[in-house]
């Protein structure tokens, strides 16, 4: 780290003390960063990172990543299906997810997919809490989530293989390897995923039929020093998937599912003193096809091409003054079957401003304007300030308007696809208290969020399903996060919990939405000693309507349950070169018998083991 | 079990009692589900729920209550046959059989069915039609199930997209509305040699009936599938067919523009529904009305029977539970309002 700092304030020779370590810190964050905004302009903003240890301790998946370690509520349609986030309370298309400060939400159905995203890609996860329409477009309403590679310009070479095997005939395999110097880093990574996922319908003779899927990510991420100022850097990400969709309690399936994300982006950033400057030309591919019988050759197909150009400059006045303006134009072209061609161009223009007027404030004022085709203009603001009041305790508070564009499938789908619907509009406030101790973090967070204009698809007199611009909901709640870190000689004791209370209503019937519990929370403990940590996962889901009319019952209605995963890993031995370490999980210790979409049960107990080595 | 049986206890005193006053015919129950109203709901979750003629008892989830089970998703339709009931379950291929009277399940028919629509019997017989996969306009047949061992025997190949089926004499009427095509054909099926007779008739068949001169009288909603490439609107129709000759006798065509979507028939009198309005055309009448004689604001009008001077109609919800509105016939006026599953969309008299 002391390299790069070193090499950065020679490299670009200027100034002196303070002033110069203040212009060297923000320049380090833009070489290394991903998302710098994460970090520069959040003061009242809620964000949890999920760090490289935590990544790689727990499952590949985000839906179970995210499940255990956070407060988002997850819907999977069985293990290793289309998984979808409520993130306070709001619904599938309302959490955004970012790959290096990208929205890469698809265009299609406005969702991602969490059970497509293999987290041994990213240095790490952010969970960033509330409204960002402002600094990450259209979805990021309930909240946003961040993948991060973020480049490391130190001498290095390091080689991770990760391979795993568990019940199911589950198997992966990955391998990681970063490199470098201080003038250029590399890092590539492959997994594999594949699993029968023919597990057993607890209390049914039955198991979970024509549920096998596998699943390849690649990464490459680069970066380079062209000149003293110049970075340039590469990112890329292919995902290629093949799941068959299981069947239900209620009904067998034979279809099958195919889909596949390329991302690429080439990213120019130029460091001149206060100024840095990134200029990014980003490629997004989505595509799937839709085997009704996988044994057929008939299927159906939806694709989106988007080439996406985005420039940001940022002058940091002084060490109390910052200030990023963001243009940004994206064109989308979608083919399908569903769907003739249909082409989506925005722009967008943003303004940020973060200001620390004293060393116990900071506060941020941020706008941002689009333009799309098709007219809408959606215009949304939002405010944030952190204050910290005294030595261990800071509050957070936010307040902004956020939007969703209709997708693809909204306005083009045929039969039904609706050209008049307005984005969704939604206005939220967030206050959080953090009480900061050395062995001991608790964050307490209350908001409130109001969305109109919701999209939703209904029958219309002739018996069309089509989307219109009808429902209001209002979404609020309280969540409160802790962690804790204790040591006491070689012993280390790791706690994080997680709770939340949401309420999320239709204002027109004050009932509250499908699939959306009260109450949700996690624990995760860890017990480390030498070479040995134990670890055990629980979270607890609790009752969910299934309907809209809220009535408690077999058909309509889901009843909470209890999931607990207890773990231990061993390194055999560590030292500088090498590490080996194994590790064997058994999830769902307790057998539950539960289900998080109705109809399909989700696995009984079972078992994992990983072999991780490092060279 | 024990619940079941005081019910039925209860149930058949209430009615001995109620028989005794109307005219001395004496006649039990057969079961809880006797003397009532079924409207099946397609799901998920399916079920079945049953309203007495009297509207005193409502059950909803019946087949769950009595079998601890659930149907397969989605329940397309019901069959009957004797004290039988045949629930079609199209997405698990599968066909529950249960004593229409007391939903006890009897058997399951779930090989040889691949997305089964309707059933119809005939000399022992029951033939379903099936659609095979909906994105394969070659694979659709009519399943021949031996109904003493309820197993599939044999299947007829047959066009794409086959919905409706009802018999007569020794022939087999199906009306290919195309699933998730479109189709324009009547298929007439001789069972004594598997012969097959095909009645060109307007875009999209579906609902038939036999009327009150014997004639096979066909719903076709026309072609209205603005998304796909080179479309034009076809015009919907009632279409009379002439059972003896398997000839078209009169299509009475709609306006273009106009699309109807349910038909009921009962005694002399076609019922269909247009845009939340309900039609009445007369078996002997060969122009179309013009003026309904019922509107209804508001719904998702997703199933119309029509028996006894009542008409029937579900306002479907795929989020929420449905309902049932029973208008009386002559006065156009609302009788009664029941809710039922999710996606109500059949109704059958017990």
């Amino acid at each position: 780290m002391k390299q790069i700092f070193t090499f950065l304030i020679l490299g670009l020779g200027v100034c002196s003390g303070v002033r110069a370590q203040v212009d060297a810190v923000q320049k380090l964050d833009a070489v290394i960063l991903s998302d710098s905004k994460l970090k520069n302009y959040a003061a009242g903003i809620k964000i949890e990172k999920l760090t490289d240890s935590v990544l790689s301790n727990n499952a590949t998946s985000l839906t179970n990543l995210l499940a255990f370690n956070s407060n988002i509520y997850f819907k999977e349609n069985g293990a290793g299906m289309v998984s979808s986030p409520s993130f306070r309370g709001t619904t599938a298309s309302q959490t955004a997810v970012i790959w290096n400060e990208i929205n890469i939400n698809s265009q299609l159905n406005g969702q991602t997919d969490f059970n497509t995203v293999n987290t041994s890609n990213y240095s790490s996860i952010d969970i960033r809490s509330g409204g960002g329409s402002v600094q990450y477009g259209s979805g990021s309403i309930g909240g946003s989530i961040h993948l991060n590679n973020d480049l490391k310009f130190s001498n290095h070479a390091e080689t991770r293989i990760k391979t795993g095997y568990g019940s199911f005939n589950s198997k992966n395999l990955g391998i990681n390897s970063s490199f470098g110097s201080e003038a250029w880093t590399a890092n590539i990574g492959v997994d594999y995923v594949d699993s029968d996922n023919d597990y057993k319908y607890l209390g049914t003779d039955s198991v979970n039929e024509n549920g096998e899927f596998h699943n390849l990510n690649m990464n490459v991420n680069l970066g380079v020093f062209i000149s003293d100022k110049d970075i340039l850097k590469l990112y890329h990400q292919s995902y290629i998937g093949e799941r068959n969709f299981s069947g239900t309690l209620v009904g067998p399936s034979r279809s099958k599912y195919e889909d596949e994300n390329f991302r690429s982006m080439l990213e120019w950033s130029r460091i001149i003193g206060k100024f840095s400057s990134r200029l990014k030309v980003v490629h997004l591919h989505e595509m799937f096809k839709y085997f009704e019988n996988k044994d057929k050759d008939n299927y159906s197909l939806g694709k989106v091409n988007t080439l996406l150009i985005n420039h940001s400059f940022n002058v940091s006045f002084n060490e109390k003054l910052q200030f990023k303006t963001i243009l940004e134009y994206s064109n989308s072209k979608g083919n399908g079957d569903s769907f003739k061609e249909p082409v989506r161009n925005v722009f967008s223009t943003t303004a940020l401003l973060n200001h620390k007027p004293n060393n116990s404030i900071s506060y941020g004022v941020n706008l941002r304007q689009d333009f799309t085709t098709g007219g809408e203009r959606p215009f949304v603001f939002s405010v944030d300030a952190g204050f910290d009041l005294f030595e261990h305790y800071q509050i957070q508070i936010n307040g902004s308007k956020n939007y969703r564009i209709p997708t693809f499938n909204d306005l083009y789908w045929q039969p039904g696809g609706n050209l008049d619907l307005v984005p969704e509009s939604s206005y939220q406030i967030d206050l959080g208290q953090n009480f900061n101790y050395p062995n001991f973090n608790v964050k307490l967070n209350g908001y409130y969020i109001n969305t109109e204009d919701m999209i939703q698809w209904q029958p219309n007199s002739t018996g069309l399903w089509s989307p219109i611009n009808i429902g209001e909901v209002a979404s609020y709640g309280a969540e409160v996060e802790v962690k804790s870190h204790y040591n006491i000689n070689e012993h280390q004791f790791n706690v994080s919990g997680h709770y939340s209370y949401t309420v999320s209503e239709d204002l027109e019937t004050n009932k509250q939405l499908i699939y959306v519990p009260f109450h949700k929370g996690n624990l995760a403990l860890a017990y480390n000693y030498k070479a040995v940590t134990v670890f055990y996962q629980h979270m607890f889901n609790g009752d969910v309507f299934t309907t809209a009319d809220n009535l408690e019952g077999r058909f309509t209605s889901l009843n909470g349950y209890d999931v607990g995963n207890i773990g231990c890993n061993y390194t055999f031995f560590k030292n500088t070169k090498n590490e080996l370490k194994i590790g064997i999980t058994l999830k769902n210790i307790f057998n539950e018998v539960y289900e998080n979409v109705a109809f399909r049960p989700m696995p009984n107990r079972n078992f994992n083991i990983q072999i991780n080595y490092k060279f | 079990m024990k619940k079941i049986i005081l019910s039925l206890l209860s149930v058949s005193l209430f009615v001995f009692s109620c028989s005794n006053d109307d005219d001395g015919d004496v006649q039990l129950p057969l079961g809880d589900y006797d003397n009532g109203i079924l409207v099946s709901s397609e799901g998920g979750p399916a079920s079945v729920s049953y309203i007495s003629d009297d509207y005193m008892t409502v059950e909803n989830e019946i087949y769950y209550n009595v079998n601890s089970e659930n149907l397969g998703v989605y329940l397309q339709s019901i069959g009957f046959n004797g004290d039988l009931a045949y629930i079609i379950s199209d997405n698990a291929n599968t066909i529950t059989v249960v004593n229409r009277y007391t939903f006890l399940k009897q058997a399951e028919i779930s090989t040889g069915l691949l997305t089964p629509r309707y059933i119809t019997f005939l000399n022992g017989k029951g033939y379903v039609t099936n659609w095979g996969d909906g994105t394969d306009t070659t694979d659709d047949f009519i399943a021949e199930i031996d109904l003493t061992t309820n197993t599939v025997t044999s299947t007829i190949a047959i066009g794409e997209g086959p919905e409706r089926i009802l018999a007569k004499g020794d022939n087999l009427y199906v009306s290919h509305k195309g699933g998730y095509n479109i189709n324009n054909i009547i298929s007439v099926i001789d069972t004594t040699d598997d012969s097959i007779e095909t009645i060109i008739v307007n875009d999209a068949p579906d609902e038939i009936a036999f009327d009150s001169n014997g004639n096979l009288v066909v719903l076709c909603s026309g072609d209205t599938r603005s998304w796909v490439a080179d479309y034009v609107e076809t015009a919907a129709s009632i279409t009379r067919i002439n059972t003896t000759t398997n000839t078209v006798i009169e299509t009475l065509e709609f306006a273009a523009g106009l699309h109807p979507s349910q038909m009921a028939h009962d005694d002399d009198e076609v019922y269909y529904s247009m845009s939340n309005k309900i039609y009445e055309l007369d078996d002997d009448e060969s122009t179309l009305p013009t003026t309904s004689i019922l509107e209804i604001a508001d719904i998702y009008l997703y199933g119309l029977s029509v028996d006894d001077d009542k008409i029937y109609v579900t306002n479907a919800s795929f989020t929420a539970q449905s309902e049932l509105l029973i208008y009386d016939l002559d006065s156009a006026t609302l009788l009664e309002t029941f809710n039922v599953g999710l996606g109500a969309s059949k109704i059958y008299f017990n």
